[in-house]
């Protein structure tokens, strides 16, 4: 991988009031790479997130797409610049459809006000239906296209969401927690679906507890630790790291997660 | 047609368009409370362009606009400073400012009011009632109208899913602005009167509830709400008071049974010719649990 | 500011209080050294007008402040206690208590005023659930209160006539201080009015109900995970804006000695004002947003004439919305919805 990264952290600060909760955060997204963001609870994964995607602003340090810094950025140019997210908890538009929140993760590919202004069903072919329909298909959600969101599963949902991050074309998807309160078959189903996801060349870059979900979809880990980066590399030795060890002591989550991946 | 029935065709058509405007800015989750300021600023600047400076229809009706869309454009920058209760309030006193304003001022007539030179008919408020629903619909169906949808659900998601939610938001109320003062012309015209006394806080409440309860997920609900509003009180027969009584339990019923307003999005699609054959949206749950 | 500050034993209520009264006698005592006789009589009947308004006042920004929400049945409660207290005279139904009946036709008034408030609070928290939490979802009880705005007007219209009508004062004492002219109905009710706002300050800063309100003012969810039975306290602030409402209405009552149907339409504009220019959800901002436009109001009739008061008193206020939208004294988040 000698190719310049997707994504590079350098000395990422943030602070809330006294508490630093990203502290001189440093590492790189290899290009096309599969990477986990993991962490005991509170650690700062959502808040680096929030950081990348814009929410707020940095206190010191620089994020850089793809050769380009994106932290002075405002956060809704981010998206068409290939940086694509979800959220811990699902926020999908309640009083959009199916398809209309799935549309919408194409909003950035509109430009100007001849684009904004042409009605969904009035475009070449309908083409926004068309490849959200498409891209539905794929992730083997079979709801109806109109239906409330509000009245699905959360794991449809969930996968909703993915889907929606998709629309953008991203360069780099970041998923925060995508496992959560899946069962075990839409975890592996998840998994397969992430995987032929980033064979198309898109980069992933995950929020997980669910370390059997981590170590079957990600090659490369990176573990914070109270806003501090404390492991960046091949996730299959992260349990054998020290600090990390030390970080998740007394946490039955890694222990177990890892026994299960034993197993 | 009688008069009586001309009267309310009227009413309908400038309370549907003042519906729209006060639609238009919801839709995308502002409530604006201070429709009345908009509509009379609009009416006062048609009376005024007719009476005192002796201009056309086609000249006043698109001035007034103008003049309200400008006037939107403006507010939008303190108000979208605001947000919930503190938003209803701010475009509260805007229309109680502009109706006090009016009440004062020599220009406008006062208290007394102002006659209004060119009488506008009946045809044209329908026509202009039409080519504003359809030009709403038509902006409910484009990307803006999605992205303006997602805004009133989530603003913070909207803004990283790519929305420029201050531009939408200004341009909301811009276009707000335009279609009350074109109520508000169209008043002006076809009632050859104006007085601030009309453009009262009781008349932004009620164009409000109009859009409220008939929903502001699509471009529906402001019609549903303006023909139910307009249509119960001489649908009721029962007399006066009674009947705003009747009005009052119908509007908390609807709060507590129904409080998305009558016409959601889902209904819509349930009820789309799309749907009318093979599979419905409605058991979304079931279909899922199928998938 | 430490935390060892906020830990501490809470300010003395009175602060503020004192402040806001120091002010006022202080806008009296200029007026007297400045602008003569005729100005400070303005200025003493506009802080008379003004303790209506902020009693009122303090019945908006206490439902914005605890429930974030804009209750519009307040000046209908107002009205009511006015008109039912006329109605009960009038009718003669409490011509067995002699002389103290116009007393008791205004409890009865501020008790229908209360109940009325209870209704209210039934259909419109009682039934609801916030799904989404979205952008438009907190006008539904703003909604369901201008329906009940509809309702008890009009069916006060039908009960007692849309006329305005007299109501028996039962005294009239005027002090003459200095060639001044003062109310002493009109002071005491600016004494009362005042006493009621220490005496909630009190209750809101002091003890196990003030806390609880203020902690489902901060957050619904944290406070009944924390053991405060939200669906208990919240009838609370009803009983309370029933309350402040009715006893507003009855000093209106007894100072101007007219009742009309419409006379709530009026003073809730007013005091919605006075909400606003002191900060949603603080108490004391109310009672100076209260005094401010009571002041407003008396002056621009006195200079400007009697059509510019609504002009001056709203352009005031949407230049304190524009300039500082927190209000005078409102530094909190409360209105500003959640992210």
């Amino acid at each position: 991988m000698a190719a310049e990264p997707i994504l590079a952290l350098n000395n990422v600060t943030k602070r809330f009031g006294g508490l630093t909760v990203s502290d001189q955060v440093s590492f790189a997204v290899p290009r096309g790479a599969r990477m986990a963001l993991i962490g005991p609870n509170g650690a700062g994964k959502t808040t680096l997130f929030n950081l990348m995607s814009g929410v707020y602003p940095l206190d010191g340090g620089e994020i850089v797409l793809d050769g380009q810094r994106i932290d002075t950025v405002p956060s809704r140019r981010r998206i068409a610049m290939g940086l694509s997210r979800s959220f811990q908890n699902i926020r999908l538009m309640p009083h959009l459809s199916v398809i209309e929140n799935v549309m919408l993760g194409q909003h950035a590919q509109a430009s100007g006000i001849g684009d904004l202004l042409t009605p969904i069903s009035w475009m070449r072919g309908g083409v926004w239906r068309r490849l959200a329909m498409e891209r539905l298909e794929a992730a083997g959600i079979s709801v109806h296209p109109d239906a409330d969101v509000a009245s699905l599963p959360y794991g449809v949902r969930k996968k909703i969401e993915v889907v929606r991050a998709l629309m953008s074309k991203p360069r780099l998807l970041m998923l925060d927690e995508p496992a959560a309160g899946l069962n075990p078959r839409e975890t592996a189903e998840l998994s397969a679906f992430l995987k032929a996801v980033a064979a198309t060349g898109v980069t992933l870059l995950v929020v997980e507890h669910d370390m059997s979900f981590v170590h079957d979809l990600c090659e490369h880990t990176v573990v914070l630790n109270f806003g501090k980066l404390i492991y960046e590399g091949p996730t299959r030795a992260v349990q054998d790291d020290e600090a990390v060890r030390e970080a998740y002591l007394g946490s039955r989550r890694v222990e177990t997660a890892g026994g299960s991946h034993a197993a | 047609m009688s008069g009586y029935a001309t009267g309310i065709v009227a009413i309908l058509c400038i309370n549907l368009i003042f519906a729209y405007a006060i639609f238009v800015t919801a839709a995308a989750g502002q409530l604006n409370l201070g429709g009345a300021g908009f509509q009379a600023i609009g009416a006062y600047t048609a009376a005024w362009l007719s009476s005192n400076a002796g201009q056309p229809v086609i000249v006043t009706i698109p001035l007034a606009m103008v003049t309200t869309a400008l006037i939107g454009f403006l507010i939008s920058f303190p108000v979208l400073r605001t947000r919930g209760v503190y938003m209803v309030l701010a475009t509260f006193a805007f229309g109680q400012f502009v109706s006090g304003f009016l009440l004062r001022s020599p220009t406008f007539g006062g208290a007394i009011g102002m006659v209004v030179s060119d009488y506008v008919g009946v045809g044209l408020l329908v026509a202009a009632a039409i080519i504003t629903t359809g030009l709403v619909f038509f902006l409910m169906a484009s990307r803006l109208g999605l992205a303006i949808r997602s805004i009133h659900d989530d603003e913070p998601v909207s803004t990283i899913m790519g929305v420029n939610v201050r531009a939408v938001q200004v341009t909301t109320f811009t276009i707000g602005g335009a279609l009350a003062g074109l109520s508000g012309a169209l008043y002006a015209h076809h009632f050859s009167f104006v007085e601030a006394q009309y453009f009262n806080s009781l008349l932004s409440i009620y164009v409000l509830l109009f859009v409220l309860i008939g929903g502001t997920q699509t471009a529906w609900g402001p019609l549903v709400g303006s023909l139910f509003f307009t249509l119960l009180p001489e649908v009721l027969r029962v007399g006066g008071s009674w009947r705003y009584v009747v009005f009052g339990v119908a509007i908390v019923a609807m709060m507590v049974l129904r409080p998305q307003g009558i016409v959601t999005r889902e209904l819509v699609s349930r009820l789309s010719p799309r749907n009318w054959f093979g599979s419905r949206p409605a058991p979304a749950a079931r279909l899922a649990d199928g998938g | 500011m430490s935390d060892a500050a906020a830990l501490g034993r809470p300010k003395p209520v009175i602060g503020k209080g004192v402040l806001i009264g120091l002010a006022c006698a202080a806008a009296i005592g200029l007026a007297m050294l400045l602008g003569g006789r005729v100005i400070t009589q303005q200025i003493i009947s506009g802080l008379m007008l003004g303790s209506i308004y902020m009693t009122v006042a303090v019945a908006f920004t206490l439902t914005i402040g605890v429930l974030n929400f804009l209750n519009f049945t307040i000046p209908t409660l107002f009205m009511l206690t006015g008109m039912v207290a006329w109605g009960l005279l009038a009718r003669g139904y409490l011509a067995g208590f002699g002389g103290a009946a116009w007393f008791v036709a205004l409890m009865a008034g501020i008790a229908v005023a209360i109940l009325a408030s209870l209704v209210v609070e039934r259909f419109t928290f009682r039934y609801l659930k916030t799904r989404h939490g979205d952008a438009t979802e907190h006008a539904i009880p703003l909604v369901s209160s201008l329906g009940f705005l509809l309702i008890f007007e009009h069916l006060v219209l039908i009960a007692l006539g849309s006329e305005a009508q007299r109501f028996p004062v039962p005294f009239k004492a005027d002090i003459y201080f200095g060639g001044l002219v003062i109310g002493l109905p009109q002071l005491a009710s600016l004494a009362l009015a005042l006493g009621i706002v220490a005496g909630l300050t009190y209750v809101l800063k002091r003890t196990r109900m003030g806390r609880a309100l203020r902690t489902i003012a901060e957050s619904p969810d944290t406070a009944s995970l924390l053991g405060v039975e939200v669906a208990r306290i919240v009838p609370i602030v009803f009983i309370l804006t029933g309350l402040l409402s009715g006893v507003a209405a009855a000093l209106f009552t007894v100072n101007y000695g007219d009742v009309s149907p419409f006379m709530g339409d009026h003073i809730g504009t007013k005091a919605i004002a006075a909400m606003v220019l002191g900060g949603l959800g603080s108490v004391w901002g109310a009672v100076a947003g209260g005094l401010i436009v009571g002041l407003a109001e008396t002056l621009s009739i006195h200079f400007l004439g009697g059509d510019s008061v609504q002009m001056v008193v709203w352009g005031m206020l949407l230049l304190v919305i524009i300039l500082r939208p927190q209000g005078l004294f409102g530094a909190s988040s409360i209105g500003k919805g959640k992210m």
